[in-house]
């Protein structure tokens, strides 16, 4: 079964001007890691916003998880449709802690599984020891991790991420990518990858998409 | 599909939210619809008698009040923002704020303060009677007229210009002015030729502040009997009870007030420069020997004159009544001010987070409501409070059946004799004053914060509690203290709108004042004062630890 399907999918950011994404169609399986491939302004970090709700299209599909999410009548709001997704930024919330950043999605839990699923998160990026860390107080791979554990604690169908890498320094970059590809095959996770950098999909991606700059068609390679 | 698009559009952005912002959008724009209408109602008798003998003599005492104060105020303004923000020279860091000051005086205070040190039986003529033995002709030295206005306008309301050249000079000039200096031109034609022509939005923008306080002033002109639009607006409510002709004279002054902006934008045309963003701060050259003494000479004297003698004056007539009038009604005085400033600042500063939150959307439709919402700030208080008062007394008349249901009587007015009134005037008047901050706070943190928590699953309200609310604590607390200061210190407003038996600080002080009880009137001048140098320097703290 698709977890993520998307069709005939067009945005553009307003009437007047052409679209910056045109007719995309794509699906994915459960437990599949895609990569998003294209320049910087191809409109591949608008696929993610469009997934997550937090832009509109202006025509197409998408469905996740069997469900609907938008189509010609139908909008739902992003924090209704179970996506996690991780900042270019991270934008963790400065005035939390490392748990309370965490803890932040999991408000629906009854208070002994949030404990439990905190617990269980900052074992999977391993920051157990930084848990009353503000975010200012960590580096920039520690952020990315946390930012990860945050997205991934309430269990999202999918999980975006935004040029994962690309507020990392070079030489971190290589060895926290490994990492990243270990925690999502352990944990079992589909997940969506926004990059510019061929290497990372080839480092942790199943396959990937390319968008051109035409961005009216998407090419498949796997 | 297009209409099916908005559809879902509307479901994407609408929410209570928005609603709310709608409704404060609402009453902020009635009062002004109210005014414009009365140009298509069928004029009076009164009115034709106005428009006759006395319309015109109106029109040009406020063209040229404002003309003067303008000009007046843009050198006073523009050549002190140079001095300090490009030299150096005696107490130079000091005079940096304290030339600031001024504007804490509420210019109807300056004025009778001055009028009464200055006159016959003043500290300036008796000194010299008595201990000199000087007879000065008490033409020279009387504030009364035009000019009197003129003066007291420039000296009070100028740091609105310094305030806002000096910040410009201080953070986006410096390479101009550098490449200038090091390309050997004078320091008199650096100014002429390249600060006055690059701070012209600045110098606009500060001037057309100006223009408003003035255009709106009640106080000033009242008190030294001069006739403007501001003071007939009085004068045909309060002394014939004329609304219509009321409402009639404020749609004049909002045409007046609507051309200003088309001018302020006209000036501003093609002057917008792509300035340098690196802000490197402007280094200050040293002034030696005289030149030093003469700029400190001329701060020293506009802020002797603009804030430290009224202010000792004030002070010296504080003590002399202060048994007289330091009683248990002035604690209900005190108690009144704050108790409406409060409910006011509360309701703005409420509306101006939902909208500034609803605008962060950057769609069409919200930055049209940010701009509606703001629109009462740019509109003298006369005005608005003459389009508040046909509102209400329309809405008395709408739920007069309503009135008699409950047994209150046959068309009673029940809503514009309560102090509604008012609080909605202070709202529409000062919604600006709280929503910029907040705004600025909103920018500041970006929408990203809010992004990652809708993804987390929380709602727009539980994410603007969790989220958005702790980060701008800092800007709320600042929108909140701007606003509290500009109620306590508000006049016209007060005067037309509130109800009997209801005074402020400020309308206590204008009554003494007016009553020539100038002496009696010290204490709660020197209270409003007090208020608006310790909101300064609160915003300051607040600032600093920001920072």
């Amino acid at each position: 079964m698709s977890i993520v399907e998307i069709e005939g999918l067009t945005f553009s950011y307003s009437f007047k001007e052409a679209p910056v994404i045109e007719d995309f169609s794509f699906s994915m399986k459960k437990g599949e890691v895609v990569g998003i491939l294209g320049q910087s302004g191809s409109g591949k970090s608008t696929i993610l916003r469009l997934i997550a709700g937090l832009e509109m299209p202006v025509k197409g599909n998408i469905k996740i998880a069997g469900k609907v999410v938008v189509s010609d009548n139908v909008f739902i709001h992003p924090e209704e449709r179970g996506v996690g997704m991780v900042f270019q930024d991270y934008a963790l919330f400065p005035h939390m802690s490392v748990r309370d950043n965490i803890l932040f999605g999991l408000s629906h839990m009854p208070r002994s599984e949030r404990k439990l699923r905190l617990d269980e998160m900052l074992e999977l990026v391993q920051m157990g020891n930084f848990e009353k860390r503000y975010p200012h107080e960590l580096s920039g791979g520690q952020q990315q991790r946390v930012a990860l554990a945050r997205a991934l604690a309430p269990k999202p169908n999918v999980l975006l991420m935004d040029e994962p890498f690309s507020n990392l320094d070079a030489d971190l970059k290589e060895s926290i990518r490994e990492e990243l590809g270990i925690i999502l095959k352990k944990a079992n996770i589909t997940c969506i990858m926004v990059t510019h950098d061929r290497n990372d999909v080839q480092a942790i991606c199943d396959y990937s998409i390319v968008i051109g700059e035409s961005n009216t068609n998407s090419i498949v390679n796997r | 599909m297009r209409t099916e698009l908005i559809k879902r559009k509307i479901k994407k952005e609408f929410n209570g939210w928005w609603l709310i912002s709608l409704i404060g959008a609402v009453v902020i724009l009635l009062p002004i619809l109210f005014i414009f209408s009365s140009l298509f109602l069928e004029p009076n008798e009164n009115w034709m008698q106005i428009r006759q003998y006395l319309l015109k003599n109106y029109v040009t005492n406020t063209f040229i009040l404002v003309a003067f104060t303008a000009i007046f105020t843009a050198i006073l303004g523009v050549t002190l923002a140079w001095l300090v923000a490009a030299y150096d020279f005696p107490l130079k860091s000091f005079f940096r704020w304290a030339l600031l000051l001024p504007l804490s005086i509420p210019t109807f205070i300056a004025a009778y303060t001055y009028r009464t040190m200055l006159g016959y039986t003043g500290v300036v003529q008796s000194t010299l009677r008595n201990h000199f033995n000087y007879q000065i002709n008490p033409e020279w030295l009387s504030v009364s007229g035009i000019g009197g206005a003129v003066f007291i306008f420039t000296l009070f309301l100028f740091p609105y210009v310094y305030l806002i050249t000096r910040a410009f000079l201080e953070s986006q000039s410096t390479s101009y002015i550098e490449s200038a200096r090091l390309l050997g031109r004078k320091p008199v034609t650096v100014f002429l030729k390249v600060v006055l022509p690059l701070s012209r939005p600045a110098i606009v923008g500060g001037t057309v502040l100006v223009f408003y306080e003035v255009l709106g002033d009640y106080g000033v002109t009242s008190y030294l009997g001069i006739h403007t639009i501001s003071t007939a607006i009085f004068q045909t409510w309060f002394g014939m009870y004329d609304v219509d002709s009321a409402m009639r004279f404020a749609a004049w002054l909002m045409i007046i007030i609507i051309g200003i902006f088309i001018l302020e934008r006209l000036l501003r045309q093609g002057r917008r420069y792509h300035l340098s963003n690196k802000s490197r701060p402007l280094v200050a050259v040293k002034l030696k020997g005289l030149a030093g003494v003469a700029a400190f000479i001329y701060c020293g004297v506009v802020f002797l004159i603009g804030f430290l003698i009224p202010f000792i004056q004030l002070i010296t007539w504080a003590f002399m009544t202060f048994d007289k009038v330091w009683d248990a009604t002035f604690f209900t005085l005190i108690y009144q001010t704050v108790y409406i400033a409060v409910i006011s600042t509360g309701i703005i500063l409420i509306l101006s987070v939902v909208v500034a939150n609803v605008s962060r959307s950057h769609s069409y439709l919200s930055v049209i409501l940010s701009k509606c919402v703001t629109s009462g700030y740019s509109i003298p208080g006369p005005i608005i409070a003459i389009g508040v008062l046909a509102m209400f007394i329309y809405l008395d008349q709408w739920l007069a059946p309503l009135y008699s249901a409950f047994g209150l009587g046959e068309a009673p007015l029940i809503l514009s004799l309560s102090i509604v009134m008012l609080i909605v005037g202070y709202f529409i008047r000062f919604m600006a004053t709280g929503y910029n901050p907040v705004e600025v706070g909103f920018e500041k943190v970006g929408i990203r914060y809010m992004e990652a928590s809708r993804m987390l699953g929380k709602n727009v309200t539980k994410t603007f509690f969790k989220v958005d609310l702790p980060l701008i604590k800092g800007s709320i607390i600042s929108g909140f203290v701007l606003t509290f200061v500009e109620i306590c210190k508000e006049l016209p407003l007060a005067l037309l709108l509130r109800p009997f038996n209801f005074d402020t600080l400020a309308t206590k002080t204008y009554q003494y004042a007016n009553d020539e009880q100038i002496y009696e009137a010290s204490i709660s001048s020197l209270l409003i004062i007090a208020i608006s140098i310790l909101s300064v320097i609160i915003i300051q703290l607040i600032g600093k630890r920001v920072k």
